[in-house]
């Protein structure tokens, strides 16, 4: 017989079933008539042969199930189970929330952080083949990301075969005028050929051909789709028009389409993502055979079939070529996966957070369990019944694993709802500039994660009490099951397992919590060199076309400093080429000193920056020796540099460095020789920086740099000058754009972020975790106690002390304590590895968090067990005695 | 009590399709005939007969309807089909050949 006459069969059966069941009925009436004729027939007497017909018959009821079964659909019974179990769960209110509550604040949490790894990690970046594009850098043993020399690039392009093309690119900030308020973009210079790496292709226009990296080949310009829209009212023939870009007119000859990511840089930082305004042709300036300038990010779109590892072998071949040719010192290039270099760093932390979420989980999933196993013990009167009636042991598991399941799939629901809120929030608490924020949806990839882990968590929660239930004997459990008191001793070592291991994995939860707090104080204790509180900072640039002489721009500057330190509240004001922890990165090699030269083959290193008389006392940075800049450092006057401390040990260890004079020219004459006249403190690169590299200042008029940052130090609110510095700037040049006003506690905050948001998830998960485990622990304890109530009476009766029994809980209680905290401790030890690379002046294995997680989770343990235990103390010998 | 050999497994379809091939019978009518015919050896638990007849029904291979007994009773007769009359071909050959290697076996070890 084909299926589907067979199911057409069965349906209309399944329709008619009120018939089926009443003929079944009849039939075997009918059946148990005859048999009890024929026992009459045989010289039974009327009531004898009833009996012999009934017993013969066996039982009515699973005899009807058996025939509806071979009838039935399959999921006519889980329809069955599924009512059933719903009316279980709808019985006991208060279990059903506790335990759907748990589970959908776990699995919302999973959810949540599973939406940040997919947005971040999972989903493939925006470009097509992606895996194909890698990024390329230079690479020492000072310097393992260093950013490439254009000629170098140029020669890496027109030799090598491992490329489908390459491209390289810089950051290139322009100022947008005659057309509202001057704007500064956000804009990189870029060879021809990089959007082609990156496999996209202008909305209208073209991209930039080879003849636009020759010099004076005409201003040209491709626009964002943002900026098309935003200033230029999306205007379709914007192509070949032309705009005012630094004071210049500017070709439009393309607009990129909206979703064009940039693919993050180093070096002047704009982060990943829709981040950039403008692409202008990078024009191959200068002198191809001095190479000592690096300033060029690399990228590059690998040929078919050809590895990152064999296109960075091929590059280090063609660059020991090229120092061959032009001399060099000795740099390896890097060849890096794109993927990668965006979310390399942050790959770490995504998947700590995910194993932490993960043990969240795993705790919920022991809870749960324990209160089922508590239920079970009190269904077991239940169970035995219907196992005397016939139930087969299979249908019992699946009854069980149906309840556990729609727990599961109700927190399951709820933990979506709870999802979508959290992944709002964590997004708003990432730093600025995570690569990929913006690719962080709850999608259905989200969604099918939360159903399939709240499947799974149903299946391990409620396959113990299911198995456990399965395996009773029938016939103790129904004489059991008369009394309250019923939990055998393997389930009550199965339930102090589960919450040995809540305790565990908390433990474990409460340590890495505990070493990111420390990590994270560290960081906000640590000196960093500058005083972040009072502090205005805001970026100029001046345009190349009106401040064409150093004169110019040093000019401006003077005189933007003397405004600003009249306005009312200013304590000081200075400019500098950079601030703290903005990702600069400007270096210099191959000077020497006058009494003090590289070995050979090496070169000396330090990064540069230029500064005006009061950067650092507007700053806070503290003067160690010597003096600061004053305006007589002009541009005639002896050249001097400031240095910080780093460099002064790096170079004259325990020496008066103040009056030592360095150069970068091989055959200086006497102006070429800088003198240095401070000494000041040393701000660390990053943050989470263990020392700071060696840096030297410039006076500002000596090398005259038109991208400053101005810095205000106030004495009242610092927000109330903002308005007072876009005057000051305004009265000189009207033309110019205030840009990136921000608080230096901003900054410093920022730059703080990623610990922050590491130490307050994890700590987030740590707390749910304890008080997880401290409800397994009281309901394991509790019900112990409540089923050894008699024992305590007796005993009590006896003439125990109260405080004995007592203690005997308590003990019963700290074993498990320790016993979790034994191996969450070993566990912690364990991923001590993982965890180095996120910890900042504090060992993974720092004994003082171990100790304190130890005594914090014995404490709680405690905590928990009091009542019960005081309870035990209280027993009433009477009642004990009654009981029996 | 002494227990009563169990059916082989499978043979059950098998007695009831045979059983209906003289005239229709309700369900006690099967237990009681293969009781019969078998000297009282085989007895037909009530608990597999009518599952059994469920699966028969589904199959197609015997149809049921009621009808009134010699006693004016209501019973649900079942008859067998044209397609449950080849099934019992099948299932006899099957049976036959099974029951012919079990023999081989059983005389084969004997003379050895």
């Amino acid at each position: 017989m084909n299926p589907v006459s067979r199911f057409m069969k069965k349906l209309s059966m399944l329709l008619g079933r009120k018939q089926f069941s009443s003929d079944l009925d009849e039939e075997m009436t009918f059946h148990r008539d005859q048999a009890e004729k024929e026992f009459l027939a045989a010289g039974m007497s009327q009531e004898a042969a009833r009996y012999a017909a009934l017993r013969q018959f066996g039982n009515a009821t699973r005899l009807k199930e058996k025939s509806h079964e071979v009838v039935g659909f399959s999921f006519e019974s889980l329809m069955q189970d599924v009512r059933y179990a719903l009316r279980q769960l709808a019985s006991n209110p208060g279990f059903t929330a506790v335990i759907t509550i748990t589970l959908a604040l776990s699995i919302g949490a999973n959810s949540a952080i599973f939406s940040v790894i997919q947005g971040v990690l999972l989903k493939p970046l925006p470009y097509p083949h992606a895996e194909k594009v890698v990024r390329l850098f230079l690479s020492s043993a000072e310097f393992p990301k260093f950013p490439l020399n254009p000629f170098d690039f140029r020669d890496f392009r027109a030799r090598n075969k491992s490329f489908e093309s390459m491209a390289a690119f810089t950051r290139h900030d322009m100022q947008l005028s005659g057309n509202g308020q001057p704007t500064e973009l956000s804009g990189f210079a870029i060879t021809s050929g990089y959007f082609r790496v990156l496999g996209l292709t202008p909305s209208l226009g073209r991209e930039f051909d080879w003849n636009a990296e020759i010099p004076g080949n005409g201003r040209q310009i491709i626009l964002s789709d943002h900026l098309w829209r935003t200033r230029f009212n999306a205007a379709p023939d914007i192509v070949g028009h032309s705009i005012t870009l630094d004071m210049l007119p500017y070709t439009v000859i393309g607009v990129m389409p909206a979703g064009t990511e940039h693919p993050g840089n180093d070096y002047h930082a704009v982060p990943y993502g829709e981040s950039v305004d403008v692409w202008a042709p990078f024009e191959f300036e200068g002198n191809p055979n001095q190479r000592g300038s690096h300033y060029m990010e690399g990228i590059g779109r690998l040929k078919p079939g050809v590895s990152a590892e064999q296109a960075n072998s091929e590059m280090n071949t063609l660059m020991a070529q090229i120092e061959r040719e032009h001399g060099g010192s000795g740099w390896s290039v890097l060849v890096i996966p794109l993927y990668r270099e965006i979310v390399g760093a942050n790959q770490r932390m995504l998947l700590v957070l995910l194993g932490a979420v993960g043990m969240v989980l795993l705790i919920a999933c022991a809870n749960a369990a324990n209160l089922l196993l508590a239920r079970a013990a009190a269904r077991q009167r239940e169970v035995a019944v219907r196992l005397a009636l016939g139930a087969p042991c299979r249908r019992l598991i699946r009854q069980m694993l149906t309840e556990s399941l729609l727990i599961a799939l109700l927190g399951g629901g709820l933990g979506a709802a709870l999802a979508e809120g959290g992944v709002k929030a964590l997004v708003a608490l990432l730093p600025a500039g995570f690569p990929r924020a913006h690719d962080i949806h709850v999608d259905a990839a989200v969604f099918a994660f939360t159903f399939l882990v709240s499947i799974l968590t149903g299946v391990l929660f409620g396959l113990a009490p299911a198995l456990q239930a399965s395996r009773m004997d029938p016939k103790r459990g129904l004489y059991e099951g008369s009394r309250a008191s019923t939990g055998t001793t393997r389930q009550q070592r199965l339930r102090s397992v589960l919450v040995v291991s809540e305790v565990s994995l908390a433990c474990v939860l409460l340590i890495g919590a505990g070493l990111m707090l420390r990590s994270f104080l560290n960081q906000l204790n640590i000196d960093p060199g500058f005083r972040q509180d009072h502090v205005l900072t805001a970026s100029l640039s001046l345009p190349n076309a009106n401040y064409k002489a150093d004169v110019d721009i040093a000019r401006f500057y003077t005189r933007l400093m003397e405004g600003l330190r009249s306005v009312p509240g200013v304590e000081s004001a200075g400019a500098g080429s950079d601030l703290p922890w903005t990702g600069y990165d400007e270096n210099a090699g191959g000077f020497r000193f006058e009494d003090k030269s590289p070995p050979p083959h090496e070169d000396f290193h330090a990064r540069y920056h230029m500064a005006t008389p009061d950067y650092f006392r507007a700053l806070g940075t503290p003067l160690l020796h010597g003096r600061f800049f004053t305006d007589a450092d002009s541009k005639d006057a002896p050249a001097v540099v400031i240095i910080n401390q780093a460099m002064a040990n790096r170079y004259y260890p325990g020496q008066d460095v103040v009056g030592k004079r360095f150069t970068f020219e091989d055959h200086p004459k006497d102006k070429d020789w800088m003198r240095i006249i401070g000494v000041v403190g040393d701000v660390k690169d990053k943050p989470n920086s263990l020392g700071a590299e060696p840096a030297f200042w410039f006076s500002l008029p000596q090398a005259a740099n038109p991208d400053m940052l101005v810095v205000l130090r106030t004495t009242a609110d610092p927000r109330q000058l903002a308005d007072s510095l876009r005057d000051q700037v305004r009265r000189l040049d009207p033309s110019l754009a205030v840009a990136d006003v921000r608080l230096m506690d901003q900054v410093a905050s920022e730059s703080v972020a990623t610990p922050r948001l590491a130490f307050s998830l994890v700590g987030l998960f740590a707390g749910l975790a304890i008080v997880l485990a401290a409800i397994g622990t009281y309901g394991v304890i509790s019900y112990s106690v409540s089923q050894r109530i008699p024992e305590f009476g007796l005993r009590l009766a006896l003439g125990a002390q109260p405080t004995s029994v007592l203690r005997m809980v308590l003990l019963q209680a700290m074993r498990l304590a320790f016993g979790g905290a034994a191996i969450g401790l070993a566990i912690a030890l364990l991923l001590a590895r993982v965890m180095r690379s996120m910890m900042y002046g504090v060992s993974p294995t720092d004994p003082a968090t171990f100790v304190s997680v130890l005594a914090m989770v014995i404490a709680i343990a405690l905590v928990a067990c009091y009542l019960p235990a005081r309870r035990a103390a209280k027993a009433n010998p009477m009642d004990a005695l009654r009981a029996d | 009590m002494a227990k009563k050999p169990d059916l082989l497994p499978g043979t059950l379809d098998m007695l009831i399709l045979k059983t209906l091939t003289r005239s229709p019978l309700h369900g006690y009518g099967i237990a009681l005939s293969i009781k019969r015919l078998s000297d009282d050896v085989l007895t037909v638990e009530e608990g597999s007969l009518y599952p059994a007849l469920q699966r028969l029904l589904l199959q197609g291979w015997v149809k049921a309807e009621w009808k009134m007994t010699e006693t004016n009773r209501r019973a649900r007769f079942y008859t067998l089909t044209p397609a449950g009359r080849k099934q019992l071909g099948v299932e006899l050959t099957q049976f036959e050949q099974m029951i012919s290697a079990i023999t081989r076996v059983l005389q084969n070890v004997q003379e050895a």
